[in-house]
């Protein structure tokens, strides 16, 4: 989305600096500053129209004229230029300027406030022909605008999601304005109408506070009346708030929805692009599945379906999509480098192409790298925590080349090893984390890193708790979880004791104390959760038949993010997951190095740890697909210091990005994700490669189905005043549309000055004998 | 029209009748009429004495009587003469002008006044001559107190060429030596020439003891200059053309006319000659009926 997009006021002609520039409303009206020639063309137009006489008392003439030669000549010039000024004061004056200070537009007298209001959806860029439905809604607006009366102001807001204020500040400069109106662009986004009527009620009491001339105020709602955008699914407090905002709107302004949509409407959308067996390793078979949904009431034969990788062709399938459910199509495709690889889904052969693509970016990695702190190093067999899961890891025997690479370590790697380096770190039987420590994994976690914390006999919750802090009930979310980390290094107690550093989390549950050992039966509920789902399809007793003797209480509030993976069969959590920073938290609660938990000796517990880890880093693939307007944020552990970075957007456009930074990581930020597609984002150093970041459309706004104007009056606003119609006509002043508007302050100065000329010119004309003997 | 009935007009002629068409000063005439002698103290018939009283005129003073009778006494002469009045018609181009409102040119009104004093002089027995000139004597009539001769007078006003440029100094100074007998002048014109030079030429008439009258003839549009529009002015007289905006000129134009006028007052005062302004679209019976009245109360006797 351009710059231009973002709430601006338009500057008008402006013919002086402020505080005393002033403009025009009507600029075109200066072209008549052309008939200031009128007076001199009459002069030189009289001095070729002249009457002959013949003269007796000559001698008597010539010596007038001789000796009053120069006087004349100033006499003449002098009724010229003030018959001139005469004209150009009141052409000035029917241009209605206007004083302008800063930003303080002072419109004509009583006038209208005329608000466009764009609906920002992509189905607007529906094209059933050569128009599309935004190509119409700017033809309106335009017509609104030019055939407005005199002295009307405009604003324009774009119903995108967020919605945003083009024009903020009224203008009533038409010429400004329609160039607002060309070079807006749809967002590709959805539209949010209660937030736009949130934006739209602020707009219009501010209008009227600072404009007090605007007396009248209209809004146009130039949208296709597509049916999920005019039909929030809204309940409760939010509906009522929703119709009372509706209420408020039209008690302020008269509401004129312009609908530029089409009765009927079919779209064929590409709604999702999966991805499965992630994450994707070179050489290894990707499967992908894409949903085609047919939102129109005839089935589609034969239709094309292509599939692209990085931007080419590989595939092409012909596939029947009927009307109603969505219709799966599978492809794989075997990367052969590693890297980002943009994968693309292709269905054309409709009236809106926005959402006949979608992609996804897949980072394939020649290798996973592991690190597994191990809290109680065995020194030598498999004992440990460390040992178990290093294993289930890398079950290969040594000298095969591996997809994970796992590096056993102590404690005092997290302080020593790069973290940025592993795809994962998984924490087995560490007793306790320093402040130091929580910072590291905090940052780590920012940067995009996995953990999974494995808790044995050594854990102690309490420290778990304070250190790498725990939820609490209705603290759950993560503060500033996109924001750059503050480690404010707070003094420690006198008794050392080991504290939470301000704003880190890293627990995805609050770890309470052992259960009493018995035996408990697991509850994988219903292998919903996409960890479990590689055991769906091994039986329903997949996991079932895992034996568990004891676990430790997992705390998870009610408005937490954090999801149960798997719970025991009274309903506790035994794996807990949360998306924290940038990364994914897997938290067990089962003790696997227990000497009475028979967990690692099972053969659920290699899937099990694979399915883990295979979890956590296909969160680091979510992160390069986006949905249209999300944010796009990339950032790199440590703090880079003069490593810029730009930004291709799909249209080609280079962005350059400035990162923020701090003592611990650096961040690049890139909030105008408007148009869907690639974006890629390259380093200045060539060593740190390239990033793709795909950005996709809400599916869900490809049903191009419209609310009914009945429906609209009856059951979204209810009892508010509106007036539905496809073509514009001006209703604020039926039968009467004046061509002039009320004379602004500086009018009235010029026609005072117009007045004032008159009478010096009768004056001169008298003093200078120019009047009738 | 014929030419009597064109100059002569009968309401103008009953309102001249019976008005004494006297001259201010006494001229010598070979034909007793109603004038008064201007030779009284030396002519040859004595009428009386009348003794002095504060205010005669010391010129006629016995200073025989008063050397004798050591007191003074007037002598007072009673006799008439015939008087001569010479016409002098400007016929030059200025005199054609005339302004579309007017009806008459100037030519035409001074003709018409001219022939008004003709009539009425020969009427009362005098006599009466004309001489019609622009840059050189274009016609001559000499006096002559037959009433045949107006005849002749109306037809010369009417057939004298003309059209060129003034120049009225040489003129007057040429008829003032050809004028043997005293008598009056009439000078009918619109005196646009060298104001210095015309004053030169009447003095030499004042100089041979005539009495001068100067009748200026002017169009109201060029004492009033009322042009609206810019106007091409074509001088008369070989004058350049001028392109003005009247409207922008018209009190300069006046301020250089009147201060014109004010010279040629000046001088007819100043050499006691009478300045008579005859307007065209003013009445030529009014005009010189009220000359003419003010003359008789002005000679009318104590």
């Amino acid at each position: 989305m351009p710059a231009a997009a973002k709430p601006k006021d338009i500057t008008p002609v402006m013919f002086l600096p402020p505080p005393l520039a002033f403009g025009f409303a009507h600029l075109p009206m200066l072209g008549w500053l052309a008939a200031a020639a009128v007076p001199v063309v009459i002069h030189l137009l009289s001095r070729r129209r002249y009457r002959e006489v013949s003269w007796a008392a000559m001698e008597y003439l010539l010596a007038a004229v001789r000796r009053h030669k120069r006087r004349m000549l100033f006499e003449q010039w002098l009724l010229l230029a003030v018959r001139t000024a005469i004209i150009i004061l009141i052409v000035l004056a029917a241009a209605e300027p206007y004083r302008r200070r800063t930003a303080l537009i002072f419109a004509p007298g009583e006038n209208t406030q005329r608000v466009l209001v764009f609906d920002g959806s992509y189905s607007m860029a529906y094209r059933p022909a050569e128009q599309s439905r935004f190509d119409r809604a700017k033809e309106l607006a335009r017509q609104i605008v030019e055939n407005s009366p005199q002295g009307d102001a405009f604003t324009l807001l774009l119903m995108s999601s967020p919605p945003r204020a083009i024009v903020a500040a009224p203008t009533v400069e038409r010429a400004e304005m329609l160039r607002e109106i060309e070079s807006l662009a749809l967002p590709q986004s959805v539209a949010d109408l209660p937030a736009a009527l949130t934006l739209l009620e602020k707009h219009l009491s501010q209008a009227r506070r600072e404009n007090p001339r605007l007396a009248r105020q209209q809004v146009f709602f130039l949208t296709d009346l597509q049916r999920i955008t005019w039909e929030p699914q809204l309940a409760g407090a939010a509906l009522t708030a929703f119709r009372r905002r509706s209420a408020a709107v039209a008690e302020r302004a008269a509401l004129v929805v312009l609908d530029v949509g089409q009765p009927a409407a079919p779209n064929l959308a590409v709604a999702a692009l999966r991805a499965f067996d992630l994450p994707a390793l070179q050489d290894r078979q990707i499967h992908f599945e894409t949903l085609l949904r047919n939102f129109g009431g005839q089935a589609k034969s034969n239709q094309p379906v292509e599939l692209l990788v990085d931007g080419r062709k590989v595939e092409q399938k012909l596939i029947d999509v009927p009307p109603g459910p969505e219709t799966a199509v599978d492809f794989t495709y075997r990367f052969i480098a590693p890297g980002d690889h943009a994968v693309e889904i292709h269905a054309p052969g409709d009236a809106l192409e926005v959402d006949n693509r979608r992609w996804r970016i897949v980072p394939v990695r020649a290798a996973l790298r592991v690190l597994c702190i191990d809290g109680r190093p065995s020194g030598g067999g498999i004992q440990g925590t460390a040992d178990y899961v290093s294993l289930a890891l890398a079950p290969q025997p040594s000298g095969v080349p591996a997809p994970v690479k796992v590096e056993a370590a102590p404690e005092s790697a997290l302080l020593e090893r790069e973290l940025s380096h592993y795809d994962c770190v998984f924490l087995c039987n560490v007793a306790q984390f320093t402040d130091h420590e929580a910072r590291l994994l905090d940052a780590y976690l920012q940067a995009g890193g996995n953990l999974v914390i494995l808790p044995g006999d050594q854990l102690k919750p309490d420290r778990y708790n304070r250190v790498l802090g725990a939820p609490q009930a209705g603290k759950a979310s993560v503060e500033g979880r996109w924001s750059m980390v503050e480690n404010p290094r707070r003094p420690t107690t006198n008794d050392q004791r080991p504290t939470n550093p301000e704003r880190i989390r890293l627990l995805p549950a609050r770890i309470d104390k052992l259960v009493p050992r018995d035996r408990y039966r697991l509850d994988p509920r219903g292998y919903r959760h996409p960890l479990l789902s590689a055991f769906r399809d091994h039986g329903e007793k997949a996991l079932l038949t895992t034996p568990l003797f004891e676990y430790f209480k997992l705390d998870v509030p009610k408005d937490s993010s954090a999801r149960v993976a798997l719970a025991a069969a009274g309903g506790d959590p035994l794996i807990v997951e949360e998306t924290i920073h940038r990364g994914r938290v897997v938290l067990l609660a089962i003790p696997i190095d227990e000497p009475g938990t028979p967990l690692p000796r099972w053969p659920s517990f290699l899937p099990l740890i694979q399915e883990i880890l295979a979890f956590c880093v296909a969160g680091e693939a979510e992160q390069h697909n986006l949905r249209v307007g999300q944010p796009l944020v990339v950032r790199l552990p440590e703090a880079t210091v003069g490593l810029d970075a730009e930004l291709q957007t799909p249209d080609g456009r280079l962005i350059a990005l400035t990162p923020e930074t701090s003592s611990s990581a650096a961040a690049w930020r890139f909030t105008e994700t408007w148009q869907s597609g690639i974006y890629e984002l390259r380093f200045s150093d060539p060593a740190r490669g390239r990033r793709l970041y795909a950005v996709n459309v809400n599916p869900a706004e490809g049903n191009l189905a419209a609310v009914s104007p009945d429906r609209l009056r009856n059951d979204v606003w209810p009892g508010v005043a509106c007036t539905i119609q496809t073509t514009w006509q001006d209703l604020d002043r039926p039968g009467a549309t004046p061509s002039w508007a009320a004379p602004t302050g500086l009018q009235v100065e010029l026609l005072y000055g117009v007045l004032c000329l008159l009478f010096f010119e009768t004056l001169l004309a008298w003093r200078f004998g120019h009047h009738p003997t | 029209m014929l030419p009597a009935a064109r100059y002569l007009d009968p309401q103008l002629l009953a309102a001249l009748h019976g008005l004494p068409l006297r001259a201010r000063l006494i001229v010598e005439g070979y034909v007793s009429g109603v004038h008064r002698s201007p030779f009284h103290g030396f002519s040859i018939e004595f009428a009386e004495h009348r003794e002095y009283t504060p205010g005669d005129d010391l010129r006629y003073l016995d200073w025989k009587v008063f050397g004798r009778t050591d007191k003074f006494y007037l002598k007072q002469f009673e006799e008439e003469t015939n008087l001569v009045c010479y016409l002098l018609l400007d016929v030059s181009e200025s005199m054609t002008y005339r302004n579309p409102a007017a009806r008459l040119s100037k030519l035409e009104y001074a003709q018409s006044a001219a022939a008004a004093l003709a009539y009425l002089i020969l009427h009362q027995q005098d006599s009466a001559g004309l001489v019609a000139f622009d840059d050189e004597i274009r016609k001559l009539v000499r006096p002559s107190g037959n009433p045949s001769h107006l005849n002749e007078l109306f037809h010369a006003m009417e057939h004298s060429p003309g059209g060129r440029k003034t120049a009225m100094g040489p003129i007057f100074h040429d008829l003032a030596e050809r004028f043997k007998k005293r008598g009056i002048v009439i000078v009918l014109s619109d005196l646009f020439d060298d104001v210095d030079g015309l004053t030169a030429g009447l003095k030499h008439f004042r100089h041979r003891r005539h009495e001068v009258i100067l009748m200026h003839v002017l169009d109201p549009a060029e004492l009033d200059f009322p042009f609206q529009r810019t106007t091409l002015f074509r001088g008369l007289e070989r004058h350049p053309e001028a392109l003005v905006e009247p409207r922008a000129l018209r009190k300069a134009y006046l301020a250089e006319f009147n201060a014109y006028l004010r010279r040629l007052k000046t001088a007819c005062r100043r050499h006691r000659m009478d300045y008579v302004l005859l307007r065209t679209d003013q009445s030529l019976e009014v005009v010189l009926s009220t000359y003419l009245a003010s003359r008789t109360r002005q000679f009318a006797p104590p």
